[in-house]
């Protein structure tokens, strides 16, 4: 090979540098974050009126989201000589009058800003907010497919062995380590093998991936590759949900530049390694997420499950060995070839290696995608990251891992978040979804939700699910309406087993969870309700 | 009706390969060109892929996000997850539900605007929200909904 892809890299570098100290060194920079959340409060308005009435002086950038939801939509703005303001709640006239200096009502809003990031370390949402992430230049100037650049100069045998040592395990709620699949994939004797990457995002209070797709496309993709690499696979597949337009349109175009850049595609940096990469969109439900659905999905089928075995390693898209990888998994897995395993598993705690996005959302004054160590508590993420609930208001538990997991009471708020499950009930980190709950609901209403959400998306194929789900929404419909009884208390704990040991996929086997986390820890409160009648 | 087949008929063999794999990506296309799936249109992608319309349909109908019925002129969703609930998404249905008539059969229109409920939108740190035609609006409240509603039915 006359250069290495580690040279390559090096150049593709050297010309985005050109082009910015051409175009953009010292300019103002202002950045607008345009993401599925902000878009929902104005952003768009703000990017569209900035790009009209910019003064010469500056140049647009748009950005995904860094996760401040709270402040959305936000504008940064970095002068030539290193100054930096955040803007929130940015509007566009005030943020114009910002930028030509006169006096207006723009408002920075570090202190909170400040408050929000200091707990979080960033990796897969490293500078998410920040880089362009419609250009493939920005994220190369900020060490992007470095990563790459060296696990293509390794065989890949090594590159599975240095995400093994990392301790990465799959983002998506399975925590299963991520470079077992890529090795049982790898060990299959196949004329073609895929990888799917999961961002389907279907799970309630889940939107994170969505602020990864639309901030850092190209880290998912640079993930992919190596991935794909480390298995030998030859052709890669990004599912992204049906509804997340502005992912799928990001993600499109980090596809369109890296493959005109020699990033994707044959002879990848120069190597002898190839790889095609395409974009197919779901159709909606929570069980799309699963990962033998998704094959069905792809292959032109109902959305079900497939009975494992054979696992998706062995025989998954058109019986092909397949590794399905969350979007957040494969956003890790750069840092951890340009960085090496070690210093990704000193992040986390002990076997816990490496950090968790969590979506934060419900009774918190500050709302938003937060990316902490795994082994941060509960508290520390709704109070201090999240500055608790609004004034006024009261915690009185976190739901935690969604639709498939609990309900913690506020005496629980010191559990660490840990790959797997939380607590006996059964609660689990799943996603990482995090809803604070105050004063303004109640467990039982909580759990009923869940319940019902569970009874809706269940595909079917599984009787005891199917019959099961709406059987145990009705028992804690007779609860909730006063005419319940202890034995709908034995009702609920007898239908949740059967229904998580007889059915085939995660939805089934984890519906159960709600209530048993909630007969676990509000159990009194439910007597009280199946005695009062 | 025939020319109307036959003009996605050869739509469907420009854009998509005869595969079964793009079932759902031709699906999403005609969703979007007509703002449902009528049955006729999932014949006709039937016949192009070569798969049974019952099985089409079997598959379509399996997904969420995919409609059978023609939408109003307007679409209006509100999601009722746990973090707009929390945060007043009830306040919004049940104005929405004040200012609708329930029709036979349980949807709810004033003639214009379709109104459905949304397990999430995935937007829970603007909670509450609304879509209104596809675009979501986050920190809404039952009078910014309303709004939409009477706005959009005098356009």
């Amino acid at each position: 090979m006359a250069t290495s892809p580690t040279e390559t890299l090096g150049k593709l570098k050297q010309a985005a540098r050109e082009r910015w100290n051409s175009n953009q060194a010292g300019k103002t920079r202002v950045v607008v974050q345009v993401g599925h959340c902000s878009q929902a409060v104005g952003a768009r308005e703000v990017s569209d009126s900035l790009a009209s009435s910019l003064p010469d002086n500056a140049y647009l950038t748009i950005a995904g989201c860094d996760g401040a939801c709270f402040a959305a939509p936000q504008v940064l703005i970095s002068t030539g000589d290193g100054g930096r303001t955040r803007i929130a709640h940015a509007r566009p006239e005030a943020t114009v009058a910002h930028l030509s200096g006169a006096p207006n009502g723009a408002e920075v809003a570090d202190g909170q800003a400040q408050a929000f990031f200091e707990r979080q370390r960033r990796v897969s949402l490293n500078r998410c907010g920040e880089l362009d992430s419609t250009d493939a230049g920005d994220y190369i100037l900020a060490g992007g497919y470095a990563g790459l650049a060296r696990a293509l100069s390794m065989p890949p045998e090594e590159v599975i062995e240095e995400v093994k040592a990392s301790g990465l395990r799959g983002r998506g709620g399975a925590y299963f380590p991520a470079a077992l699949k890529w090795e049982g994939a790898r060990k299959v004797e196949a004329e073609s093998r895929y990888l799917v990457v999961n961002s389907e995002e279907g799970e309630p209070g889940v939107f994170k991936d969505r602020h990864l797709m639309e901030g850092v496309p190209h880290r998912i993709l640079e993930g992919a590759i190596i991935a794909g690499y480390a298995s030998g696979v030859k052709r890669a597949y990004i599912y992204i949900n049906a509804e997340a337009n502005l992912s799928a349109e990001r993600v499109q175009k980090a596809v369109d530049d890296a493959a005109e850049l020699g990033l994707v595609g044959d002879h990848i940096l120069g190597s002898g390694y190839s790889l095609n990469v395409e974009i197919l969109r779901g159709a909606g439900g929570y069980v799309c997420g699963e990962e033998t659905t998704i094959l069905n999905t792809l292959e032109g089928y109902r959305r079900e499950p497939r009975l494992r075995p054979p696992f998706p390693t062995e025989a998954g898209l058109w019986a092909k060995p397949t590794i399905i990888n969350n979007a957040e998994t494969l956003a890790n897995v750069p840092f951890i070839l340009a960085n090496g395993a070690a210093a990704f598993s000193k992040i986390g705690k002990g076997e816990a290696s490496g950090t968790k996005i969590v979506s934060l959302s419900g009774s918190v004054q500050r709302p938003g995608v937060a990316e902490v160590p795994l082994g941060t508590t509960l508290r520390e993420i709704i109070t201090d990251i999240g500055g608790g609930p609004p004034a006024g208001h009261t915690l009185i538990g976190v739901a935690v891992g969604g639709p498939s997991s609990g309900v913690f009471p506020t005496s629980m708020l010191d559990t660490p978040i840990a790959p797997g499950r939380l607590h006996d009930t059964g609660i689990m980190l799943g996603a990482g979804g995090v809803i604070a709950l105050d004063e303004r609901s109640n467990v039982l209403d909580v759990v009923r939700r869940l319940a019902a959400y569970n009874a809706k998306e269940s595909c079917g194929k599984c009787t005891p699910c199917r019959e099961g789900t709406p059987r145990i929404v009705d028992a804690i419909d007779r609860l909730i309406s006063g005419s319940g009884s202890s034995g709908d208390l034995d009702e609920l704990r007898y239908l949740s087993e059967v229904v998580s040991l007889a059915s085939l996929c995660g939805l089934g086997q984890a519906a159960g969870t709600p209530i048993n986390s909630a007969l676990h820890f509000f159990g009194d409160e439910m007597a009280a309700l199946a005695t009062s009648s | 009706m025939t020319s109307e087949r036959n003009e996605i008929r050869a739509t469907l063999r420009e854009k998509f390969p005869r595969d079964r794999g793009q079932l759902l990506p031709a699906l999403h296309f005609l969703q979007h060109e007509f703002g449902y799936l009528p049955d006729w249109a999932m014949e006709v992608v039937g016949w192009h892929l070569g798969i049974p319309a019952s099985e089409v349909y079997g598959a379509a109908t399996s997904y969420t996000e995919l409609r059978f019925e023609r939408p109003g002129e307007h679409v209006l969703r509100v999601c009722t997850g746990l973090s707009c609930w929390i945060n007043g998404s009830d306040e919004i249905t049940g104005a929405v539900k004040g200012e609708l008539e329930v029709q036979p059969g349980g949807e709810l229109t004033n003639g214009r605007v379709t109104f459905e409920e949304t397990p999430c939108g995935f937007v829970c740190a603007m909670a509450p929200v609304v879509e209104w035609d596809g675009k979501w609006q986050g920190r809404a409240n039952a009078d910014s909904v309303l709004a939409l509603i009477r706005g959009g039915a005098e356009i």
